[in-house]
């Protein structure tokens, strides 16, 4: 069991862009949707397709993903969408607010007792639930690529490029160095623990105690850095860090394509901006086709 | 609570934000393998006493720096994706545990440790609640699924963590240190 990163080196295009290109990118697309309230299906569905592309693109093999797709799609559906259903709330209030057919009620009772009432699923509130699940997967087909196609060495160099601070950007890039270490440590302590006895498998009592007997494969590691800390503060300030801004080895630049990833979601962020404020386009409305169809069914 | 001691960002703030954030990182992803904890949809995050700690021992900004670059790391880790929301969330959670630091003179004093503690629980209020409401704006939810859905989970898996292993962690530093002399 060894500390691995998910990420693994891919020849592809997204693997080929700049980190601070993929960061930057996935904010405007965050900032789009959100700044504008953009509920318009039809921008969600094309920024959903270019989220997709752009996924598949990234070639990230379904076996490492499967689980966290599944916990992500119980998440989305059941919690985000099955609560927009029932609800509709979370979004624009013309969601409740505007009359809108019946499709059926559902009927809810508060175990062991008379009381219950109906809820009612609108035409409305099904687009919506349909239109916020779909946002919500187009920001995780950005965020969830990341830790797959992002070398882990330089996201102190693209935070500390992006403008953040030098000891914030170094204390980014000293973490990920000393991630395998501490994960080291905690396998020995675990081995260690488990050759005198302790069966960490078989962890009885209530949560309290079951939390609490969790303690020897913690406080060892714990205790173990803290004395590791003091030995990098000493050999840092033996260095003089923190007295000048620092170089950092690493060197990113962008290249065209960056410029073209950039400019796609600089472009789609105006775009949205100035379809919602300029033109009035962007807010939510149930479309004449949906409508017809759930009616007649 | 504002003097230069607790605000100061230096190496020391440096070292231990990274060492923090590696741990929670390491805690983190060490979920999949150790059986953890759960009742309903609670579940119960160890690694949420180390970020505490290290704040309540080191002070808001490594408290900050281990909760914003130690979620990252974790999620990282476990393939989650980045989710800058939850990111600043835990950033928050230490950052507010971390104005413990300048209240507390002796580690294994149950005063002390009672205001750890409740800084702690402050801290993963101030913090979930962050994330939780951002994510009506993120990710488009409303305000009763981000307080029932995401906050309340969070919020009594890791005050339930915080009140059992932060005591815990504090004695065990208390021995450390005086053996140091730091």
């Amino acid at each position: 069991m060894l500390v691995t990163w998910k990420y693994r080196p891919r020849n592809t295009f997204i693997q080929s862009l700049d980190p601070r290109t993929r960061l930057i990118f996935m904010f405007s697309i965050i900032l789009a949707l959100t700044i504008p309230e953009i509920w318009d299906y039809r921008l969600i569905l094309a920024i959903f397709a270019i989220a997709l592309t752009l996924y598949l693109m990234a070639r990230i093999e379904w076996k490492d993903v499967r689980r966290i797709w599944l916990f992500i799609f119980i998440l989305v559906f059941f919690i985000v969408g099955l609560n927009g259903l029932l609800s509709g709330r979370g979004g624009p209030s013309s969601v409740t607010n505007l009359p809108s057919p019946i499709i059926f009620n559902v009927p809810i009772k508060i175990p062991f007792t008379d009381i219950g009432w109906d809820v009612p699923i609108t035409v409305s509130k099904a687009w919506f639930a349909i239109t916020q699940v779909t946002r919500m997967m187009t920001m995780t087909l950005l965020a969830l690529p990341i830790p797959y196609t992002t070398d882990p060495n330089v996201f102190g160099t693209a935070f500390k490029r992006m403008g953040a601070g030098d000891k914030f950007a170094f204390t980014m890039d000293l973490a990920f160095r000393f991630l395998p270490t501490f994960a080291r440590d905690f396998i020995i302590t675990m081995d260690a623990q488990r050759a005198r006895g302790y069966e960490m498998d078989k962890l009885k009592g209530g949560i309290p105690e079951r939390l609490r007997k969790l303690s020897p494969f913690i406080i060892p590691v714990v205790m173990q850095s803290t004395v590791t800390g003091e030995e990098v503060i000493d050999a840092m300030d033996l260095r003089a860090f923190g007295t000048k801004p620092r170089t950092w080895l690493k060197v990113l630049t962008y290249a065209p394509r960056d410029y073209v990833i950039l400019g796609l979601g600089v472009a789609i962020f105006i775009a949205c901006c100035t379809l919602k404020w300029g033109f009035g386009i962007g807010g939510y409305f149930v479309p004449d086709f949906f409508s017809n169809w759930i009616l007649g069914l | 609570m504002n003097d230069k001691g607790t605000w100061e960002f230096g190496t020391r703030q440096v070292v231990y934000g990274a060492i923090g954030a590696a741990l929670y990182g390491v805690l983190s992803w060490a979920s999949n393998f150790v059986p953890l904890p759960a009742a309903g949809n609670v579940t119960f995050r160890p690694a949420v006493a180390v970020l505490i700690f290290f704040a309540v021992a080191y002070g808001p900004w490594v408290g900050f720096l281990a909760g914003i670059i130690g979620n990252t790391l974790g999620d990282a880790l476990s393939g989650w994706g980045f989710y800058w929301n939850w990111s600043l969330g835990n950033g928050l959670m230490g950052l507010v545990a971390g104005l413990a630091a300048a209240a507390i003179s002796d580690f294994r004093a149950q005063k002390d440790i009672i205001k750890a503690v409740g800084w702690g629980i402050a801290g993963v209020a101030v913090g979930m609640l962050f994330a939780s409401l951002t994510e009506m704006f993120v990710g488009g939810i409303d305000l009763n699924t981000a307080l029932v859905g995401y906050f309340t989970p969070a919020f009594i898996g890791n005050t339930v963590v915080t009140a059992i292993l932060v005591p815990i962690l504090m004695i065990a530093f208390a021995a450390v240190a005086s053996r140091r002399g730091r």
